[in-house]
């Protein structure tokens, strides 16, 4: 398969993240898109990395991705579970104040 | 002769040292009479009459010790002006001087005693004590100066302390307008005497009297010019303006035709001050000025002096002839005698015109003393009996001299002494000035006749007058029935009552004055006088003058003295009968004038009216100048108020413009910023909404463009 494909797919991804982020009212989802972002990120790190096949760089760092995003996840869900406690709501809408 | 030499510096001698004590002495008193409080002022006027009464001794003794020796004479710098000669001040004591330090002293020491009865409820008293200490320092002022500047000085300051004593009763309207018109007609004169002074500044460089004879003998006339022995040249006719504008001073200070409309005016102030200052020295001043200045006239100033004393002369007696007024009389006859006076200065009499000044002074001071007591005594009835008259006039007096006869007795010595009878002084001046006018006369016309023989004539024609005038106020205050008690005969003339003896020893020292034995061993010939043995004309100095003239007028004074003398005696018979025939007790004349309201005829309304000088004075003056200045007003209001007006109002307009721009312009800009600013934060407001995604939109479009930007 040529190289082209696997960035298209990633930018299809990328933007249905990017979407998802942009649109959805709950936090829980937003998260969810940012790992949409991350993953189509991933899928560029493997597919430029088979033009690089002794060092194997795209895959390391795709793995790598993947470690800091379940870190991110975990904080990002503690976030949203304290934020929930305080204002009751996971709505971003409603979520507008700086000061607690 | 330098300037140096002709202004040096003289030393003090006894006699210049004890001219100043003599000077000193009433300003002491004076300040004496300002500072010390109102309680004390009854101790106070006495200690200020014997201090004037130490001057005149102080100056008899200087009389008497410098009678024959020269002029003393002591000079000092007084300040320098860069490049001129310096400005020098000094005593000039000579006999004139000596002479009139006596009359001044004794004069106003005399007014002083009486004063302190005569004024004694005045509320004023203080005041009116100060004031004469005043004015006797001014006039012994004019007398010492060595110098015209500092005699115009002193000159202001008699001024000055006349006008305050004129106006001492200043809560009544007429005393203080009379103060005011004595003020500003004689600054009229002084403005001569100043153009006089700026004369003889400019062709000379100095005031110093005995310097200016000096300079001005040394000066000559060539081709219509006047050149200074310094080189400094003015047109001819300067010599002879100079001449008549130190005159026109002495017009002012001397009351002489047409400025002699203050004096009569000037009666309002008390009557002492009018005996001291209106009568006897201050009107005086003016004769002893053109005396100290004979030498520095020329031919035409004395012409012209001559002239115009001769008709104010004549004027003063006829003014004299129809008042009612007791003190009017005697102002109207004062304003005759200096007309007299300055007569005689103008025809050459210099000798006859000062010994008719010092004879004068005395009868005249007796006369309005005695006045003064006339009033003094009708005051006191009039209080007594609270009748309500006029004490002034004539026309309620009457048969006063059984009761008040030291008065009468004052009086009438110094009435015939005025008259000239002989055996009194009066005869004697008024002969040898007369004498004077007849042979000036005689000179001036060459042998035949002319014109100037008007002046002599009028001389002669106001004998005739004065000898009326003075007949009638004896008269009609002396003789006949005292006629108040004949209008209210509840009350009888014994209530009128002598006044007190301060009063009646000032008026018996004056009466005796009056006699002609005290001024000559033969009181029928002036020529035997000791006063005019003392007293020799000076030689004029005047360049162009005729060195001849002197010495034939006084040769012609000697001739025609008998002749002189029997038409004077004649002129005053013909005068006496006519007042007697017309005012005699009893006369229909005298009846009819009790009654009558108004004058007859014209010639006494002219008379009344002192030849309806100050009418004249309102029709010449007093309106075009009104006119002048309402139209000066009217030209303010309608032009110049108008363009300041209307300047404002432009001021205004441009004002409500300029607000305009600046609220519409100036604001507009910084409110347009302000709402710009406004604006541009509600546009940046928005992108800061608090809502997270929309951030993250801004962010991606953001980046997405930075990636066109740089792929582009």
């Amino acid at each position: 398969m040529a190289i082209e494909h696997y960035f298209i797919l990633s930018a299809i991804l990328f933007c249905i993240g990017m979407t998802v982020i942009i649109t959805k009212k709950n936090a829980i989802v937003v998260l969810m898109g940012v790992e949409l972002i991350l993953n189509a990120a991933n899928i560029n790190f493997i597919a430029v990395s088979q033009l690089d096949n002794i060092k194997l760089g795209g895959q390391f760092f795709a793995l790598f991705v993947i470690v800091v995003a379940a870190a991110e996840a975990a904080v990002g869900l503690a976030i949203i579970l304290k934020i929930y406690k305080y204002f009751s709501t996971t709505n971003l809408d409603e979520i507008n104040q700086l000061k607690g | 002769m330098e300037y140096s030499e002709l202004l040096q510096p003289l030393p003090w001698t006894p006699p210049t040292i004890l001219c100043l004590v003599i000077l000193a002495l009433p300003f002491v008193s004076f300040l004496l009479m300002a500072t010390t409080p109102n309680g004390s002022r009854k101790p106070m006027s006495w200690i200020a009459s014997g201090m004037i009464l130490f001057a005149a001794c102080l100056s008899l003794y200087l009389l008497l010790s410098t009678w024959a020796s020269p002029a003393n004479h002591t000079r000092f710098e007084w300040f320098t002006i860069a490049g001129m000669p310096k400005v020098t001040a000094g005593i000039l004591l000579d006999i004139n001087t000596a002479l009139m330090l006596v009359v001044v002293n004794v004069i106003s020491f005399l007014v002083h005693a009486y004063s302190t009865a005569y004024m004694k409820d005045d509320e004023g008293y203080k005041k009116y004590f100060a004031f004469l200490g005043l004015f006797t320092f001014s006039m012994l002022g004019i007398i010492m100066a060595d110098n015209l500047l500092i005699i115009f000085i002193f000159w202001e300051l008699v001024g000055l302390s006349s006008y305050l004593l004129i106006s001492h009763w200043y809560q009544k309207d007429s005393a203080s307008k009379a103060a005011k018109k004595a003020f500003i007609v004689n600054r009229v004169g002084d403005a001569g005497f100043l153009i006089g002074l700026a004369i003889l500044w400019v062709q000379f460089n100095t005031l110093d009297i005995e310097a200016l004879k000096v300079l001005m003998q040394q000066s000559m006339l060539a081709e219509g010019q006047w050149a200074s022995s310094l080189g400094h040249v003015l047109n001819a006719d300067w010599l002879t303006i100079a001449g008549i504008a130190l005159f026109l001073g002495a017009m002012g200070k001397s009351a002489q035709f047409p400025l002699q409309i203050w004096l009569p005016d000037a009666m309002e102030g008390p009557t002492p001050v009018s005996a001291l200052i209106h009568a006897a020295t201050m009107v005086a001043a003016g004769v002893f000025l053109m005396a100290r200045i004979f030498v520095l006239l020329d031919i035409h100033a004395l012409t012209f002096i001559a002239t115009i004393g001769a008709i104010t002369a004549f004027m003063g007696a006829v003014a004299a002839l129809t008042q009612h007024d007791i003190k009017k009389v005697l102002a109207y006859s004062t304003i005759s005698q200096l007309g007299y006076m300055l007569m005689g200065i103008g025809v050459g009499a210099y000798d006859a015109a000062l010994f008719h000044l010092f004879t004068h002074a005395f009868f005249k001071a007796c006369l309005f003393l005695a006045a003064g007591s006339v009033i003094y005594a009708l005051h006191e009835f009039e209080h007594d009996t609270g009748l309500k008259f006029d004490a002034q006039d004539m026309r309620n007096m009457g048969g006063l001299r059984k009761k008040l006869p030291f008065t009468f007795l004052a009086y009438g010595v110094s009435s015939l002494a005025l008259i000239g009878i002989p055996f009194f002084s009066g005869f004697l001046s008024k002969d040898a000035l007369l004498s004077g006018a007849y042979a000036w006369a005689d000179v001036m016309s060459g042998g035949g006749f002319s014109f100037y023989y008007l002046v002599p004539g009028l001389g002669f024609l106001t004998v005739v007058l004065t000898a009326l005038y003075m007949f009638r106020q004896l008269l009609l205050v002396f003789f006949g029935d005292f006629r108040v008690i004949s209008k209210h005969s509840d009350h009888s003339l014994n209530e009128v009552k002598e006044v007190p003896f301060v009063m009646k020893s000032a008026l018996i020292i004056l009466g005796i004055m009056s006699l002609g034995l005290v001024w000559s061993i033969n009181p029928l010939d002036h020529s035997h006088s000791w006063f005019l043995g003392a007293l020799k004309a000076p030689a004029i100095l005047t360049p162009g003058f005729d060195i001849d003239w002197q010495p034939r007028l006084i040769e012609l004074m000697f001739s025609n003295h008998i002749e002189v003398t029997l038409i004077s005696i004649t002129m005053i018979i013909i005068g006496a009968l006519t007042g007697w025939y017309l005012y005699r007790p009893g006369s229909p004349y005298a009846k009819s004038y009790f009654d009558r309201k108004d004058t007859i005829n014209k010639f006494q309304a002219l008379s009344y009216n002192n030849w309806y000088l100050n009418e004249a004075y309102k029709l010449i003056i007093e309106k075009p100048l009104l006119w002048i200045s309402n139209g000066l007003t009217s030209f303010e209001k309608r032009v110049i108020d108008r363009a300041i007006d209307s300047l404002a109002i432009g001021n205004v307009i441009l004002a409500h413009l300029i607000g305009w721009i600046d609220r519409m312009v100036v604001d507009g800009f910084v409110n347009f910023s302000v709402f710009f600013a406004g604006r541009i934060g509600v546009m940046t407001k928005s992108l800061q909404g608090g809502k997270i995604q929309s951030y993250i939109l801004i962010a991606v479009f953001g980046i997405v463009l930075m990636i066109f930007w740089i792929i582009w």
